[in-house]
């Protein structure tokens, strides 16, 4: 096999295998899954959960940055990340302190971003994962390891993320924001009392607000919420009942309720487009700043099950190797993690900062959101009782993103 | 070079005329013939097993048809997935293009035929959606039909409260954003095609009796019927691969279409060379009408000299 | 003898065929609201004082100057989606129009195979969906090394791809009009085939050459799925990436402002192509508009 596919096409394959970023035991595991159709070689990249943490290696192709240095005046920083993600005060703020011009580039979903940045065509320095994509990135060599010296505020984190589990000894993220996905509505357009329901989930297949409700255009946040709806809380399952499961119900959701599928909620619910959504919790603290003034910010509602046991989340933030700054990466990484800074992020974003500086219990009385939309507020317990999103093996992977495709599709 | 020409070739010109298309030839070569093969190279390629990136594969010989038959079995095999997108793409192409049809006519009519001295004021207005954004059109709508937006308060004027959710999902409203978008496009090409009928066949009709509508279906129709076929082609192939309009006025997967489809998987790890089968249908699907439209230029030009 | 103003019944009124024809006319304005005034609103509301785009809260500068962040004049990615825009339809124009001229002149007079397949390429790509070549091109760039990047090389290649259909069809259209004569006369004056072609020729092609050069241009600054899929960062989005993106995320009445500048600069740019046909055409009476639907 070799010889023929080598002759006619080896400037194809390795091509190929220099975009995806591969190193060369993974170029020849590569090699032979060509020949073979598909087969996606298991093991080939480790799986983090809070059970089995994870010690990423260092990256022998990326070195890490050298201490000690300062960005580069007039330099260009790319960010990409995604829209009303990222307070646009911090970042003209960061521009005039290091005299660096940032490029922000949004993107939608992390399917979308994954294809991007893998592409390493875009040169972005600093990118906005979920833990799920980690081991894909770090396999790749997508990933340049960070150089603690330059983040002198990581100390102002929650001594949780001292040692995170998906990167043990924060050697290639910092975390950025945390948040739950729950039911977000309001309380003028939805007249049930969702959180005195049995089980909250049935709200989204209550024919009632079909054609008022919208669903996390995010795959695996999305079909999850099936999972937690039936009461499977391995939200990353891998067998196929439950899978089977997912499709049923999703597809008769899709049917009978005509949901949109969105990222957009914390403007469109406010917007009065529909009343009842899931929701990140982040985008439900923010949605009171997106209400028209006729609108009493009292209506806004956010349920995630009390006890915790429910979808609970941090995103990262990364340095690519394909970056031409590294240096002013790490001085923005530090930024955000700077007290002053995440406060003013939180207030634009609505998305709670894992800093020891916000104690959840005064987030209320601070100011950061009213009374009514307390549920939103994240507990660093949460994340001892909650579920988190992991990366699932490669044949559930492809598996779920077809039922998601199917469900897309809108038969 | 084959020379199968009539007329006499000026002097020295054997080199002229082919230097001259070189250049353009070689450009669509390169960018526009040669990619169709990217595209099957990556349809027929492999997947990377980390990022589950596109490796494309060169050699046909070495094609896998994994991702065709997928996409394949899941438009016409048992469970047919794909199969509604696609009859809706039909579905809403056909009813827009006849909506558009229906709108432009009589108002490229209207100007060729009455508008009299304000012929040109009226056809700058007409042709003005052209100089404007489509992206900014859809977003005036967007706006205009949220639900507080100003098309539910100008329906709730009177005793009763209209609260219709345009935006969430709706044939109609997709539909109806379709038409929007691209009338601006058919009526000129109407307008150039009415405009050309000499009016005094139309008058000699009227004085032999014709009522209006006769003279109408018997006159103007037939010489106009050239430019009504270029006009729907200029209109319902771009609607083919049109994913944004829906997007913006709906973006629930009740009313996907095939450009939806291609959006959705162009980008997903694992899924791209699904959107290159649908693009080859879409090249497919749109062979038929372009095989009418070089015909209709054919005659177009044997009329013109 | 057109209308004449005696009371009939509704019955011969129906029957006259010199009637005015209201209807019709009350159709066009009609279609004419219907199609400009929602434009006319998003323009009034790139005015509003707060930042909703469906209550109006007041006249003011805000979304364009105002607004010390999220004003056009201040958020580098909005003024930034402007100029890039036009830079991609000054660049897409100046690279489609010569090369597109020189085709249609080519492939007027050159016989063969290799010709014939070209004028295929070019009606095919004519009339085919812009997401093929979109999709396809896209694909070029990222899994071959070649000066087709995602970024701007990437999306004036795709453009000028997608566009040089135009000029050709217009400027075959309208060599078909002029036929053979004037230049033969001017070969048999004495002219080189080359100074035939140049100083005959393109001095009456020189309507249809700005007719495309407008026509590409408009159709460039308003291109979405080719610059979209080529784009590379924010730096390279254009403004109908930019509204697309914002507008499923959340607007403000500064996407208004920008599309509102926008649709001022086209103006102008139509404007100046159209003063300069007009200057071309003086003197030729009626095909004003034949060249610009040259495809009819």
């Amino acid at each position: 096999m070799a010889g023929n596919r080598l002759g006619a096409s080896r400037r194809a394959v390795v091509k190929g295998a220099l975009a995806a970023g591969l190193s060369f035991p993974a170029m020849s595991a590569l090699l032979t899954a060509c020949g073979s159709k598909n087969t996606s070689t298991t093991g080939a990249v480790k799986i983090p959960s809070p059970d089995a943490p994870v010690t990423w290696p260092v990256s022998k192709a990326n070195t890490p940055i050298e201490a000690g240095l300062t960005p580069k005046a007039g330099s260009t920083l790319r960010i990409y990340n995604y829209a009303d993600y990222l307070s646009p005060r911090v970042l003209k703020d960061f521009e005039k302190k290091h005299d660096v011009n940032i490029r922000l580039s949004t993107f939608n979903d992390a399917d979308e971003a994954l294809t991007k940045v893998a592409s390493k065509e875009l040169k972005f320095d600093l990118y906005f994962p979920s833990y799920d994509s980690l081991g894909k990135l770090i396999t790749a060599d997508l990933l340049r390891p960070l150089t603690h010296d330059y983040l002198t505020n990581y100390n102002n984190l929650w001594d949780s993320f001292n040692n995170p589990w998906y990167d043990r000894g924060a050697r290639y993220t910092i975390p950025y924001t945390i948040y739950s996905t729950g039911i977000g509505w309001r309380t003028d357009m939805v007249s049930t009392d969702i959180a005195g329901m049995d089980n909250p989930y049935d709200i989204f297949w209550d024919t009632k607000y079909a054609g008022n409700m919208a669903i996390l255009d995010d795959w695996h946040t999305a079909m999850s919420m099936v999972l937690l709806r039936n009461g499977v809380t391995d939200i990353n399952s891998t067998k196929q009942s439950d899978l089977d499961m997912i499709r049923t119900q999703l597809l008769d959701l899709r049917k009978t309720m005509r949901p949109k599928v969105t990222i957009s909620m914390y403007t469109d619910m406010p917007d009065g487009q529909y009343g009842l959504c899931q929701m990140w919790s982040g985008d439900a603290i923010n949605t009171p700043y997106y209400l028209p003034k006729s609108v009493s910010p009292s209506v806004m509602r956010y349920w995630f099950p009390p006890d915790g046991k429910g979808e609970v989340d941090n995103d990262l933030v990364v340095c690519l190797a394909q970056g031409d700054n590294p240096v002013a990466a790490h001085f923005f990484m530090n930024e955000i993690l700077d007290n002053h800074v995440a406060e003013q992020n939180f207030g634009f974003t609505g998305y709670q900062p894992p800093l020891k500086k916000f104690t959840p219990d005064t987030l209320v009385a601070d100011g950061y959101l009213p009374q009514n939309l307390s549920p939103a507020i994240v507990r660093e317990q949460d994340f001892k009782v909650g579920y988190p999103l992991l990366q699932l093996p490669p044949e559930s992977d492809t598996a779920w993103h077809q039922v998601w495709q199917e469900f897309k599709a809108g038969g | 070079m084959a020379d199968g020409d009539d007329r006499r070739p000026p002097p020295g010109s054997r080199l002229l005329w082919p230097l001259l298309a070189l250049p353009g030839t070689v450009w669509l070569a390169l960018l526009f013939v040669a990619p169709l093969y990217v595209v099957l190279a990556i349809l027929f390629g492999g997947v990377d097993p980390i990022l589950r990136e596109p490796v494309p594969v060169w050699n046909p010989l070495n094609w896998d048809f994994t991702q065709f038959t997928y996409v394949w079995d899941h438009i016409v095999g048992h469970a047919p997935f794909f199969r509604p997108a696609l009859v809706r793409t039909v579905l809403y192409v056909t009813i827009s293009s006849v909506l558009c049809l229906l709108v432009a006519y009589p108002v490229a009519y209207f100007t060729a035929r009455y508008a009299g001295r304000w012929k040109g004021v009226l056809l700058a207005a007409l042709i003005a959606p052209f100089w404007i954004s489509y992206m900014m059109r859809m977003l005036a709508w967007v706006n205009l039909l949220q639900t507080d937006g100003l098309v539910n308060r100008a329906l709730s004027v009177g005793f009763f409260h209209v609260h219709v959710d345009w935006l969430q999902g709706h044939a109609t409203t997709v539909v109806l954003g379709l038409v929007y978008g691209y009338v601006p496009y058919m009526i000129l090409p109407l307008f150039a095609g009415l405009d050309r009928i000499p009016v005094p066949m139309l008058e000699a009709a009227r004085d032999l009796g014709a009522s209006r509508w006769e003279t109408f279906r018997r006159v103007t129709w037939p010489l106009s019927r050239t430019a009504v076929v270029v006009s729907l082609l200029i209109t319902t192939l771009p609607m083919l691969g049109d994913y944004f309009t829906n997007d913006l006025l709906s973006g629930s997967p009740s009313t996907s279409m095939i450009g939806n489809l291609i959006n959705n998987s162009v980008l997903t790890p694992g899924q791209t060379g699904q959107a290159g089968a649908f693009v080859l249908i879409i090249l497919v699907v749109s062979i038929v009408p372009m095989v009418l439209y070089v015909r209709s230029t054919r005659s177009g030009q044997d009329v013109m000299t | 003898m057109t209308s004449r103003r005696d009371r009939r019944s509704p019955a011969a009124w129906y029957r006259d065929p010199w009637r005015k024809p209201w209807v019709l006319g009350a159709f066009t304005l009609g279609y004419l609201a219907w199609s400009l005034l929602p434009v006319l609103v998003a323009v009034l509301f790139s005015f509003n004082a707060g930042r909703s785009r469906v209550t109006w809260q007041g006249f003011s500068m805000r979304w364009y100057y105002g607004d010390p962040l999220r004003s056009v004049w201040h958020d580098s990615s909005l003024h930034t989606a402007l100029t890039h825009t036009l830079m991609l339809g000054l660049l897409a124009t100046v690279v489609t129009v010569p090369l597109g001229v020189a085709m249609a002149l080519g492939l007027d007079r050159w016989r063969g195979r290799i010709p014939a397949g070209a004028n295929l390429a070019v009606l095919i790509s004519f009339v085919l969906p812009e997401i093929l070549i979109a999709v396809s091109l896209l694909f070029v760039a990222t899994v071959l090394t070649s000066p087709l990047r995602l970024g701007t090389s990437g999306q004036v290649l795709g453009l000028v791809t997608f566009q040089l259909s135009y000029p050709v069809v217009i400027v075959r259209a309208r060599l078909l009009t002029i036929g053979r004569d004037y230049e033969e006369a001017a070969v048999d004056l004495g002219a080189s085939p080359f100074g035939a072609v140049w100083r005959v020729l393109m001095k009456m092609l020189l309507p249809a050459i700005f007719a495309s050069a407008v026509l590409v241009f408009a159709d460039v600054i308003d291109d979405f799925i080719i610059v979209r899929y080529l784009s590379g960062d924010s730096s390279t989005e254009p403004v109908s990436v930019k509204v697309y993106n914002t507008a499923r995320a959340a607007p403000t009445p500064a996407l208004n402002a920008l599309t509102t500048l926008l649709l001022v600069a086209s103006l102008v740019a139509v404007t100046l192509g159209f003063l300069a046909y007009r200057w071309f055409t003086r003197g030729e009476k009626g095909r004003s508009l034949d060249v610009f639907a040259g495809e009819a």
